[in-house]
């Protein structure tokens, strides 16, 4: 009798947890509570040290492709046809010296190599080699003013509502030694899939943060205006700004 | 301090009873928000990457209406209990662990994590600062295994399976209570916390022979959920425990703190 009656309350117990986690999932003070424990993670740990790299042998070869589908649009599909010649990479905002780079262009900077893990807030990892221009080195070739902030990297995909895919990084992870605006993937210039021409790599945060199909890069003073508010597509879902491994 | 006439004893300070109801409240929704968290990804290696190779459990649907479960490479079909489920808004689909035991009762990764990433910093403080304090007073001492209660473990299992009439000496807490809180505080508890450590935000950067101990970041996932898993089944026989060895005492005991010696 005793025994029924555990199981029995044990399950209704367990069974009632979706439900009361949802009622106060909806509450906003709720909501606030909870989101503070991103701002002590990012306090207390912060960006510091390196994503580990790893050997030749460790890389997947057939890298996952995830998140929203390659650009479908002819702006893309007319980019991708005629090998990314007409593509130019627009840097703006805070910074002294606004340019625009042909992928030409980035291909002839001094390039930089990782093979590095990527880890999905989903919970899947991968291991990529990546090459190309460090993000470092890009902001210093167009001079932050001193009003930078964060620097937000607008996409060319879309969510097929319409909202564009946007990503944004503080100035001290924009200038992390492993940020890279990458322009291969294992040996190969990036193919559509993978976020070709230019997409970002940042080995030391979730996928989410390493925007692919970059067009614009914006040097700004604060996100709060841009989109949602939240400095990014996933972050405008509820998803954390802070986003380290 | 008298209940029913006899002479009660003041058995568990405020601190080891708040932190008790608090690591209960933070357990419940770890383990919602964590299998959340699962469902996101519903596979474990036993690897740094994903690895299918090294796949010890997966949980999926390979058709609309079916859903499976892979252990060890040994299929099962466990459609509405796992793969295949309730997804909290009406319908039954590709959902691993069902609605009604995640947090929040819905797909929402997202809201998951946050409820996760907040709990843990209650479970991990709850711990220590109860372990730490239990360590001063000197109440922990009661509760550790020794090797002198080994000798003790079996024929306190047989006064449980009725095969002796009387339990061996001993104190305030039996040699199977003994090993089984010092297993869930010195093994289980620093494997969940070592674990979600390696798993946390910006620890592998800083950290990375941590995970790296673990077998890598999926491996300490698996390490993680196993953990999780094990405390599952302690919590499941504990409270069995309470609720069919005097429930009113027990549970007044770890409210007000005054037990009642049989």
């Amino acid at each position: 009798m005793r025994r029924r009656l555990f199981l029995a309350s044990a399950a209704s117990a367990l069974a009632g947890c979706g439900p009361i986690g949802s009622a106060l999932n909806n509450n906003d003070s709720v909501r606030r509570i909870l989101a503070s424990a991103e701002g002590l993670n990012h306090f207390l740990i912060g960006t510091r040290g390196l994503a580990r790299e790893y050997r030749d042998n460790d890389v997947d070869r057939h890298f996952r492709v995830n998140g929203f589908a390659t650009p479908p649009d002819t702006r893309y599909t007319d980019l991708v046809a005629r090998n990314f010649a007409p593509y130019r990479l627009i840097v703006e905002g805070a910074v002294e010296r606004p340019q625009t780079f042909s992928l030409a262009q980035l291909q002839r900077m001094p390039q930089q190599t990782q093979i590095t893990r990527h880890d999905c807030v989903e919970g899947w990892s991968a291991i990529g080699k990546w090459s190309g221009v460090p993000l470092g080195g890009l902001l210093d070739t167009v001079g932050l003013r001193n009003d930078a902030r964060y620097v937000v990297f607008r996409c060319m995909d879309n969510d097929g509502s319409g909202n564009l895919y946007y990503e944004s990084l503080d100035i001290h992870q924009a200038r992390h030694p492993q940020a890279l605006l990458a322009l291969r993937l294992n040996d190969a210039p990036l193919d559509p899939d993978h976020g070709a021409p230019v997409r970002l790599r940042v080995p030391t945060q979730l996928g989410y943060k390493s925007a692919k199909w970059i067009g614009q890069i914006e040097v700004v003073g604060s996100f709060a205006t841009i989109a949602g508010g939240h400095g990014g597509y996933w972050e405008d879902q509820g998803y954390e700004w802070y986003a380290g491994i | 301090m008298k209940v029913a006439g006899r002479q009660a004893i003041y058995r568990y300070p405020l601190l080891t009873r708040a932190s008790h109801w608090l690591w209960v409240l933070a357990f419940v929704v770890l383990i919602g928000s964590g299998l959340q968290i699962f469902n996101a990804s519903p596979n474990l290696d036993a690897s740094d990457k994903s690895d299918a190779a090294r796949r010890v459990l997966a949980i999926g649907s390979p058709a609309d209406g079916v859903g499976t479960t892979t252990l060890f490479g040994h299929t099962f079909v466990t459609t509405g209990w796992l793969g295949w489920t309730d997804d909290g808004m009406g319908e039954k689909s590709a959902h691993a662990f069902p609605a009604p035991i995640i947090i929040p009762g819905y797909q929402d990764l997202a809201a998951g994590r946050r409820w996760h990433l907040f709990f843990s910093w209650i479970a991990a403080i709850c711990w220590l600062a109860w372990l730490i304090s239990s360590a001063i007073k000197g109440n922990l001492r009661e509760m550790v295994l020794r090797p002198s209660d080994v000798p003790k473990l079996w024929p306190m299992q047989a006064y449980y399976l009725k095969l002796r009439k009387q339990p061996p000496p001993h104190g305030i807490y039996n040699p199977l209570q003994k090993a089984a809180y010092t297993t869930v505080l010195f093994v289980l508890a620093p494997l969940v916390v070592l674990t979600g450590l390696a798993l946390s935000p910006g620890i592998d950067a800083i950290a990375n022979p941590l995970t790296v101990a673990f077998g890598g970041r999926q491996f300490a996932r698996l390490w993680h959920f196993v953990g999780m898993g094990l405390l599952v089944g302690f919590f499941v026989i504990h409270t069995f425990q309470v609720a069919t060895q005097g429930v009113v005492n027990q549970m007044r005991s770890m409210i007000s703190g005054w037990y009642q010696p049989e």
